[in-house]
């Protein structure tokens, strides 16, 4: 692949983090491991309870008690995150990595303006005085498409609409020109038309700052849209992991599979919609063997009792599943571009 | 054979804003604004559009949760926009609703064995014993074991309740169900397997729905005839085929090529919207998108367009047409 060449800019080695509550442990991570190149963005799939928003915060150590990364490596341009201090981290939070929330709503402060709340960064990382950050801010108003920003910038959370909440959001993301981004369902709340404001925003964007992005979402046309390779994460791991066509053309593990069976979608005629049995297992009582196998068509003996372990099936396809070779028949058999529609 | 079970004219719903120490109204919210559109007897009529469009004040208003303002309401053929709550009654067994949110639509402190047989001693049918029995019946039917039904609300997952939520609506045999957004808050592999259950129930039951949702993707899986919503007015309303296949709304295009598709090899022409969706409040004047709309001509600032019967069941409101 391409990739080979091209920096790491981020690499997450056997990342384990357990929530010790008081009914048992909960090990909503439970090793996963991946990497993030320079430029490119890398999507994190999955259903509620996955771990994939528990995975961005343990990269930017954002977790709080009884959430604790118990093992694994965070190596971000090679120096490992998991050992820098609380004054360290703060140094790389909002500069190097930002991150943006799903709800901008509760994740600005209500008592601050807009123009105050981005200027935070750019004077504590950069040591900007009051006029050159507010000159900035507005400079970055601009950039993410919020009119008239000069007025914008004194304005309040609660006096935009949501849409211009989210730009005003990654206007904070941007403002210290982060080497990677996290945005964890960025758009999950917006209406579909806002949402399309902000995909091509964001898609605009990460070209002009050449940053890398983490988008975890559970929304497989966003991820479609706007991801170079995806991670699909199920039950604290990850079960399939490499570049977007293949996950959307040749999926190779059977959850990945059922999640593409079972969506109802625009670009072609349905007949019939799949579904998976059965609920994501309770994160105290996880099953034996594959954690996907109670809910799986394909599983056998081995499944019930021996854990998969994550293996490079093909170049840069990397799978979590002991029946990789019945799946990609199956997924053969439905083709997923029949009746591709083109609109033009 | 398309008789109409719901027939809907002219229904207007206005909310008072209510301001200062006397609260005297300073203004009116106008959610839904002169809608007419009929839902036949079976089908699925998908109404999708943005929150605040007013698709679910449309939802309450026809089963007379909220009052409407003026219009009418025909439930086959009969006018239940003025009778009173007494005679309201009898058509309530007929008119159910599946609210999106399965943790707050079901009474945290009730056996689901009684939320389920509420509706069935609320009208007095069946003697208790039987009642159980039928409950039993109906948990069965939408996938829950019914030795389960003395349990609680909370023990049961999202999709569970969302199923409770079904059993419940079933339980006075219903012509109509309302869904609305009934599958938004589900994980992608539950959300299936419910939209699959409504699709079984309907048939097996003759039930007609009108599904609510801001989801495209699923309206036009689910839907027979697809109604799209925008600041209190449907702009375009057609069956899915014709739809789907030729919108005409300048509002409905760009909310379907918005849609995000699962395929990374589709490629389409994008229209984004400008701007936001302005306040119910206060409406632009004439056609109400003609702010944000790229055909915009001069006619639409000024004159309201009309939903105007273009084709065999397809019907626009705009000036293009």
């Amino acid at each position: 692949m391409e990739n080979k060449n091209r920096d790491k800019v981020l690499e997450v080695k056997n990342l384990k983090t357990y929530f010790f509550t008081e009914d048992g442990i909960v090990k909503a991570v439970d090793g996963v491991d991946f990497e993030v190149y320079q430029g490119e963005t890398l999507g994190l799939v999955g259903e509620s309870g996955c771990g994939k928003s528990v995975t961005a915060f343990s990269i930017l150590k954002l977790l709080d008690y009884p959430g604790k990364t118990v093992e694994g490596q965070i190596l971000f341009k090679e120096d490992d995150l998991l050992k820098k201090s609380e004054e360290q981290m703060r140094k790389i939070r909002g500069k190097e990595i930002a991150m943006i929330f799903q709800e901008p709503m509760t994740s600005l402060n209500p008592v601050f303006t807009i123009g105050f709340q981005i200027a935070e960064s750019l004077k504590v990382h950069y040591k900007m005085s009051n006029l050159e950050a507010r000159k900035k801010v507005i400079e970055l108003l601009e950039k993410v498409g919020i009119p008239i920003p000069e007025q914008r910038v004194d304005e309040y959370p609660h006096q935009l609409s949501g849409g211009m909440r989210q730009r005003a959001m990654i206007a904070m993301a941007l403002a210290c020109d982060p080497v990677l981004l996290i945005a964890d369902e960025p758009t999950t709340s917006l209406d579909v038309t806002i949402q399309a404001q902000i995909l091509e925003l964001m898609k605009t964007l990460l070209k002009q700052f050449n940053s890398s992005l983490i988008m975890i979402t559970h929304d497989l046309g966003v991820i479609a849209e706007i991801a170079d390779r995806i991670a699909v994460m199920y039950a604290g791991k990850i079960v399939e992991y490499t570049d977007t066509r293949s996950i959307f053309f040749s999926p190779l593990h059977p959850y990945t599979f059922g999640l593409l069976t079972s969506i109802p979608r625009l670009d072609m005629e349905m007949e019939k919609l799949e579904s998976i049995p059965g609920v994501v297992p309770d994160p105290l009582h996880f099953p034996e063997g594959c954690k996907f196998h109670p809910r799986c068509g394909f599983a056998t003996e081995r499944c019930r009792k021996e854990e998969p372990s994550l293996l490079e099936i093909e170049n840069g396809h990397i799978v979590r599943c002991w029946q990789v070779d019945r799946v990609r028949e199956e997924a053969k058999k439905i083709a997923f571009t029949r009746r591709l529609a083109v609109v033009e | 054979m398309n008789n109409s079970l719901i027939s809907i004219k002219n229904l207007v719903k206005y909310f008072p804003i209510k301001k200062g120490v006397f609260r005297s109204t300073v203004g009116w919210i106008k959610a839904v604004d002169k809608i007419s559109f009929d839902i036949y007897n079976g089908e699925t009529l998908g109404l999708v559009g943005e929150s605040g469009c007013g698709k679910s004040t449309t939802a309450l208003t026809i089963l007379r949760l909220e009052e409407p303002t003026s219009g009418e309401i025909f439930f086959q053929g009969e006018n239940i926009s003025s009778i009173n709550k007494k005679q309201m009654r009898k058509y309530r067994k007929d008119l159910q609703i599946i609210f999106q949110d399965p943790y707050s639509s079901l009474d945290p402190r009730m056996k689901i064995k009684n939320i389920i047989a509420e509706g069935l001693a609320a009208h007095n049918l069946l003697d208790s014993r039987t009642r159980v029995q039928k409950v039993g019946e109906l948990l069965e039917r939408v996938g829950i074991p019914p030795d389960y039904m003395d349990r609680f609300p909370h023990e049961f997952s999202g999709g569970q309740r969302q199923r409770i939520g079904i059993a419940r609506a079933l339980a006075l045999n219903p012509k109509m169900i309302i869904c609305d957004e009934a599958v938004s808050a589900l994980d992608v592999s539950i959300r299936s397997q419910i939209i699959n259950l409504f699709k079984e129930l309907q048939s097996e039951f003759n039930l007609t729905y009108l599904f609510i949702a801001h989801d495209l993707s699923v309206i036009k899986y689910i839907s027979d005839r697809v109604a799209v919503m925008y600041l209190g007015k449907i702009v375009e309303i057609a069956p899915k085929d014709i739809f789907f296949k030729n919108t005409l709304h300048p509002y409905a295009i760009a909310l379907v090529s918005a849609v995000p598709v699962p395929n990374p090899d589709f490629k389409r022409k994008r229209i984004l919207l400008p701007g936001d969706v302005p306040s119910p409040a206060n409406p632009p004047k004439g056609c109400r998108f003609h702010p944000r709309c790229q055909k915009v001509m001069e006619i639409c600032s000024q004159v309201e367009p009309e939903l105007k019967k273009l084709d065999k069941d397809h019907y626009v409101s705009c000036h293009l047409y």
